[in-house]
């Protein structure tokens, strides 16, 4: 038996073949637990990781990068543009809709659009060369958030979650939060397990909407529901006395265990009311958009949820077209700096509140922050529009906190904004990054799924090793 | 494509070159070639070490290429010669040698001559290199055995480990076991009690008559039709952008469970899904399109990015007869050589030519005369036409809606002009047919029929001409009338016939399209255009109408016997739509392109032109002309499959069968049987077993029934020590091993044991969704009240949609092929099972129940709620336990509290 056959002894999780120089690592699920912690492939600072996905687009050329030449080329179109791009004809070169300035002592020029953001830049590592491989959000947010372009396929917390269980036994592993507006344009891809057990998939719920069936039905009191938890507790122990040994069984009476404890520990969680006005004020929970004011709340439950040990929070920043008032999500076709200056509103005060409080009570330390979009927009409008189309080829992304260097920024677009020019850097490079900085090696951490050790990075994924601290 | 012209320019330049430059010596190898050979590539590519498994050492491995699946070197041709691509630096992603320099101008032209020249290679002409199949799914199939029945098999390997056979299980686990694997339900407590006491009269015989029975159930072919639907990930959404419904795709989950329920022979059942269009099975084609799709409509206006979807949307096809019937991936060999399996990037390319008239989308399937659905058609059609002679024998006309268009019933007009007189001043139609009412009953306005359409000047909008009108394309670009503000008129259309016809019906849309692709989104199938006149011309030549819509909603109002005999039309065209041929997403057939090899997978990078096959080293000629129309090429695959020396076909199915019951096949990865496959636990057994399989007329049931009847099979389930320290998963058999039930089987058995479940076989599933506007996300409004008493079968099976209960039960999200579910046990479904509405209510229904028919005593209603849903009445502690519990709490709380027992989660 080659390392093939080797590989083939898959099907079970629990028989590891860790040890070896190379190969897959499978971690040991706990039968009883399969949250329990597990140790990652190698030391790294990064225990937690946050995740901020801003669907629909972000504008890398508006925002975080910077093409003095665009102000330049204003109105005209100069060769190499394309005729067509995803929606259809293009139109020409627009410059940046907000002033760029420098920012912080990097002296980082960023745009107007996000001022509270831009202050923070020395705590930012930008990467600015990002290219992915379609142009439609819904393949693009798949390929970010799952590796693949295509249907089914496990998401990045999943991947987390399935290496590294979790620290905390009160609290989903992984909590997906998202939108006050409603879930993105994949859906559960974003968060869901594909192939890997349904114990991996992110549990989704929000500051104002509990997850499915946490409470307690209307229907019984408290003591009645006790009292169904403690029949259930002895018909299960004298079940299990029939079939000694046998692990399933014990481990869906300690599944009902966790359980009991979430349905303390969720709404504990939840109760944001409580964090003091200092926090809602610098959040922005009270100001500005109702949209604002739920995306607010959601940051603050994010790092509530990050300090009770949560592995993954993954927090949508944009939903589905069809969810909102007036705008979803980033997606800026017509209009972009009525739209993108919407969005922005939303997004900007709160993400960078919350990331200031991360770092104020030390949590960066331990926690990788990851903002991050589907791809970016193109330097010129659409043709006779007010809006840029999609860009596959250079887009912009930046991580903060634990195992990144700060104030720095990695890789160039070219001097339009229009293809990465250095350091080209691909979403499978991205996503073997962000494993990386959680100790996981995106090469070994790998489910054996119909015929093929699959991997988050699918065969591909270089670790951009310059970013690391 | 870029790559492939400058290839060939290349070439241009090189030949001229040659002619000029270089003498016209005769290239010698030994001289001339090898050393540039041996100085530059055979490090790498030589006996010792083989990067991208391509060797240049021996002229045979060089016409085979390596992983890439490219010839290195096509004698005569160096344009289609991989190893002139990667010296010529062509591609930088492929340019060798890596890291180094080009080789030599002169040596590249060499070597290019060389090629041209026939590549001679002194003594190697006839060299060869065609792997030997070494691995045993690929060999036939063992023919002489030791053993000749299943547990002969299963008792040799379990001795040889030192074990053996549990003792047999008790009635009680034995029914609940075979009843929730043969139909995915738990016996009722009645069924239990009988066959306990039959089994205690004669085992064998009870047992083997309760096998029958449920071999026999229409329920058998629901269980069963559920695996197979997990396997190809069969969905009735696209997944993708907007995931949209797909209208009518249950058609073909009826086809499943029909097959299954009449023990369809499995090579009858692969033929019709690969190519029931020509044999009257068109409802078996939803097959080739269960997977997820990326509708062309939303890849955006970039043309690579609509090949690659195209590209997609071919290898969704091939996963899925790949993992379903063949038993490998063969999804690796779209980019290169399978790196474990006989498969090469040739075959890949080659199926897709056997698939290429595939599309995706919706049509009228092509149904026999003596299918179901034909029958039930004609039965309504002749109900529909008895109620339209009733109504046309009164005068009277009549609108029926018929979803996506109406259809306008009046009596018979002769006439050679008519005109439709909008009523409103802005209408918009894709598509309009006037019938004749008698004779062949014609579409007089089809193209040979020579009418002449013309519509009101003042009201003509030029880009949407009445000539749209029959085009055939559906859509919101067909024809448009527009009254402009100050314009008295309405927009009308004339129809000059070329002689008189007997008119009698007219059948117009405003868009046809969701009709036939979708529905069930808001806002679809909306008519615009109104009420209107049909008019014809009085004596003077002035136009006068005879019939009006307005009129006939109106009148029918007003009589009794109009407005019945019009339900009654309007009732029958409603099932019609559902029982009848409808159109539904059963895929579409296009004519097929020429089908090219795509280097590393990219359309962009074209190379040989392929002709449809099957992997070649399986035998995989499917003697079919290289022009051969789809259907043909399908047939020749499905035939190819079937054969007596496949050697995977049956196989595979034989394991499918053997792990839906033993919860783990005799090869653990029932998808996988290549090399990274895991091997078989009894090779033997599945040799023997699959014998039985085709020498019993490839009868599934018959396969089935023989595994349930086996020894193995109705051993008790408890551990025991020295079984658990062998063989802890239990493969060697040594026990019938445990495993917590699917999500299915949860709720069916929640729902019959409440005794509301609707087993109904078929039909549209029931939705527990919104009706979603394109661009947004399904949500979850009703998963629990009674229009969802059905088997979980028939949920409309939305990808990556969560149903907030069973989902976390490793429900699919049917993104990927799911030929095993995984088991996981999570919190979150205790959430569900303790919390959910639907719980909740069934627990109350379960008390109503074991209350009505046991009557006031609280004892006798505890002993009804185990007996409903543990098949079994309570000991004396469990009473005990139970009484003090419902009478300080309830019976419903109880039967909350039993729903969420192990007892009840697991297959004993």
């Amino acid at each position: 038996m080659g390392a093939i056959a080797l590989s083939q002894l898959l099907a079970k999780d629990n028989l590891l073949a860790s040890g070896l120089e190379s190969g897959p690592i499978r971690p040991k699920i706990d039968d009883k637990n399969p949250y329990a912690p597990r140790p990652p492939h190698f030391d790294m600072p990064a225990k937690q990781v946050l995740v901020i996905y801003c669907p629909g687009a972000v504008s890398h050329v508006d925002t975080f990068d910077y093409k003095p030449d665009l102000y330049k080329l204003d109105g005209q179109k100069p060769p190499g543009i394309p005729q067509v791009t995803f929606e259809g004809p293009t139109g020409n070169i627009a410059k940046p809709f907000w002033d760029f300035k420098p920012r912080g002592e990097s002296g980082k020029m960023v745009s107007d659009l996000l001022p509270n953001l831009a202050g923070m830049v020395d705590d930012f590592c930008f990467m600015h060369s990002l290219t992915t491989q379609t142009s439609a959000h819904p393949q693009g947010e798949n390929f970010m958030n799952t590796g693949f372009t295509m249907e089914g396929f496990p998401s990045f917390g999943a991947w987390v979650t399935y290496a590294l269980g979790c620290e905390t036994d009160e609290l989903p592993a992984f909590v997906a939060i998202n939108d006050p507006r409603g879930l993105a344009r994949s859906g559960k891809n974003n968060f869901g397990s594909g192939f890997l057990p349904a114990a991996f998939q992110g549990t989704d719920f929000t500051a104002s909407n509990p997850p499915a069936n946490l409470g307690r039905p209307n229907a019984y009191t408290p003591a009645a529901d006790q009292a169904s938890v403690s029949l259930l507790q002895r018909l299960n122990a004298k079940h299990l006395k029939q079939f000694p040994g046998d692990a399933d069984l014990a481990a869906r009476i300690a599944s009902y265990e966790l359980a009991g404890r979430m349905q303390t520990s969720v709404p504990e969680v939840m109760d944001i009311a409580n964090e003091p006005a200092h926090i809602h004020q610098a959040y922005g929970t009270g100001s500005g958009t109702e949209l604002k004011k739920a995306y607010a709340n959601n940051c603050i439950l994010a790092r509530r949820l990050l300090e009770k040990g949560v592995r993954v929070v993954q927090l949508f920043n944009g939903s589905d077209p069809a969810g909102g008032n007036g705008i979803t999500n980033w997606d800026s076709h017509s209009d972009i700096k009525e739209t993108h200056a919407m969005q922005a509103e939303i997004m900007d005060q709160p993400t960078a509140a919350l990331i200031a409080d991360l770092k104020q009570r030390g949590m960066l330390e331990h926690t990788l922050v990851v903002w991050c979009t589907e791809f970016g927009r193109m330097p010129f409008l659409q043709a006779n529009g007010t809006g840029r189309d999609h860009n596959p080829d250079a887009f912009t992304c930046f991580l903060a906190g634990a195992g990144v260097k700060k104030g720095y920024s990695y890789g160039e677009s070219d001097e339009f904004g229009f293809k990465a020019a250095v350091n080209e850097t691909s979403v499978y490079d991205f996503n073997a990054t962000l494993l990386h900085l959680m100790g996981l090696d995106h090469e070994r951490l790998t489910y054996y799924h119909n015929g093929l050790e699959r991997r988050l990075t699918n065969v591909h994924g270089h670790v951009v090793k310059d970013i690391l601290a | 494509m870029k790559c492939y012209l400058q290839n060939l320019c290349l070439f241009a330049f090189l030949a001229c070159g040659m002619t000029a430059t270089v003498s016209a010596t005769e290239i010698d190898f030994e001289n001339d070639i090898f050393p540039i050979l041996d100085d530059n590539c055979l490090f790498c590519h030589g006996e010792d070490e083989q990067e991208s498994g391509l060797r240049l050492d021996r002229r045979g491995f060089m016409l085979r290429g390596g992983d890439s699946g490219l010839a290195a070197i096509v004698p005569g041709h160096p344009e289609k010669s991989y190893l002139v691509d990667a010296i010529s630096h062509v591609d930088e992603d492929m340019a060798m040698p890596p890291d180094e320099d080009k080789i030599a101008d002169e040596d590249i032209e060499l070597i290019t001559r060389w090629i041209k020249e026939g590549a001679i290679w002194p003594g190697q002409m006839d060299d060869v290199a065609e792997e030997e199949i070494d691995h045993w799914a690929f060999l036939p199939r063992q023919t002489e055995f030791d053993h000749h029945t299943i547990d002969g098999f299963v008792h040799a390997k379990l001795s040889e480990a030192g074990l053996s056979f549990s003792r047999p299980a008790d009635p009680r686990s034995l029914i609940r076991r075979v009843s929730i694997i043969l139909t995915g339900l738990a016996p009722t407590p009645e069924r239990t009690f009988d066959f306990i006491a039959a089994f205690n009269e004669d085992a064998d015989s009870a047992y083997e008559q309760l096998v029958d029975e449920l071999l026999a159930s229409p329920h058998f072919g629901e269980r069963w039709a559920q695996h197979w639907l997990d396997v190809i990930r069969w969905a009735e959404t696209n997944g993708s952008e907007s995931n949209l419904y797909r209208k009518n795709a249950w058609m073909y989950r009826d086809y499943v469970v029909r097959s299954f329920n009449e023990d369809k022979p499995y090579d009858e059942f692969i033929r019709e899904q690969i190519a029931g269009d020509i044999t009257g099975h068109g409802d078996a084609t939803g097959f080739l399109v269960a997977g997820p799709h990326v509708p062309a409509a939303t890849v955006g206006q970039e043309p690579t990015a609509i090949r690659q979807a195209r590209a997609d949307r071919m290898d969704e096809v091939l996963q899925t007869v790949g993992a379903s019937m063949m038993g490998v991936t063969i999804g690796c060999a779209r980019c290169h050589n399978h790196k474990f399996d006989p498969i090469s990037i040739n075959d890949y390319y080659s199926m897709t030519a056997a698939f290429q008239d595939v599309e995706f989308g919706s049509r009228f399937p092509e149904l026999g005369a003596d299918h179901p659905r034909t029958l039930r058609a004609a039965q309504l059609r002749d109900e529909l036409k008895t109620l339209r002679e009733q109504m046309r024998s009164k005068g009277w006309a009549w609108v029926e809606d018929w979803t996506g268009y109406e259809e306008v019933h009046f009596p018979t007009k002769t006439i050679d002009e008519l005109r439709i007189h909008f009523d409103g001043r802005w209408v918009m139609l894709d598509e309009l047919e006037i019938f004749e009412s008698t004779g062949e009953q014609r579409n007089v306005l089809a193209e040979d029929m020579g009418t002449v359409i013309t519509d009101n000047p003042t009201t003509h909008v030029p880009n949407q001409p009445p000539k749209n009108l029959n085009d055939g394309v559906f859509g919101t670009k067909g024809w448009r009338g527009v009254s402009k503000k100050g314009n008295k008129e309405t927009p009308w259309l004339e129809f000059a016939f070329a002689a008189p016809f007997d008119i009698g019906m007219i059948r117009l849309s405003s868009n046809r399209e969701d009709f036939l692709e979708t529905d069930y989104l808001e806002g679809m199938n909306q008519s615009k255009y109104g009420d209107f006149k049909l008019e014809i011309r009085d004596a003077d030549g002035d136009w006068k109408p005879f019939a009006s819509t307005s009129a006939m909603k109106k009148r029918s109002s007003e009589n009794e016997e109009r407005q019945a005999l019009q339900s009654q039309i309007q009732e029958t065209i409603a099932a019609l739509l559902i029982e009848g041929p409808q159109p539904a997403f059963l895929g579409q057939f296009v004519p097929p392109v020429e089908t090219y090899v795509l280097a590393r997978g990219s359309p962009e990078s074209p190379r040989d032109q392929v002709f449809a096959a099957a992997p070649k080293r399986l035998n995989g000629n499917l003697d079919v002309e290289p022009n051969a129309p789809g259907p043909q090429r399908r047939k020749a695959f499905a035939e190819w499959l079937v054969a007596s020396d496949n050697p995977l076909t049956a196989r595979v199915m034989t394991n499918r069968m053997w792990h839906h019951i033993f919860g783990s096949g005799i090869v653990p990865t029932p998808s996988d049987f290549g090399r990274a496959g895991a091997p078989p636990t009894h090779p033997e057994l599945l040799d023997w077993l699959t014998s039985q399989f085709i020498d019993s007329g490839w009868s599934m049931k018959s396969i089935i029934r023989q595994i349930v009847l086996s020894r193995a099979f109705r051993q008790s389930s408890t551990p025991d020590q020295d079984g658990l320290a062998k063989d802890g998963s239990a493969q060697l058999l040594w026990r019938f091993p445990p495993r917590r039930v699917e999500a299915e089987v949860i709720r069916d058995s929640v729902l019959q044991a409440s005794g509301r479940l609707d087993s109904t076989i078929g039909g549209p599933s029931y939705r527990i969704h919104n009706v979603k506007k394109r661009y947004a996300q399904w949500e979850v409004i009703d998963n629990h009240s009674d229009e969802t008493w059905r088997r979980m079968l028939y949920q409309e099976r939305m990808r990556r949609v969560d149903d907030r209960i069973f989902t976390a039960f490793d429900f699919p999200d049917c993104g990927q092929i799911r030929a095993k579910r995984p088991v996981s046990t999570t919190p979150l479904q205790a959430l569900n099972l303790m919390n959910s509405d639907f719980v909740v209510t069934q627990a109350q229904l379960l008390a109503d129940r074991a209350e009505s028919e046991s009557g006031p005593s609280i004892e006798d209603q505890i002993n009804r709620c185990f007996e409903l849903l543990l098949c079994r009445r309570p000991s004396q502690t469990e009473l005990t336990a139970s009484v003090e519990f419902a009478q300080t709490q309830s019976i419903e709380l109880l039967c909350r509290t039993l729903i969420n027992t192990n007892e009840f989660a697991f297959l004993p």
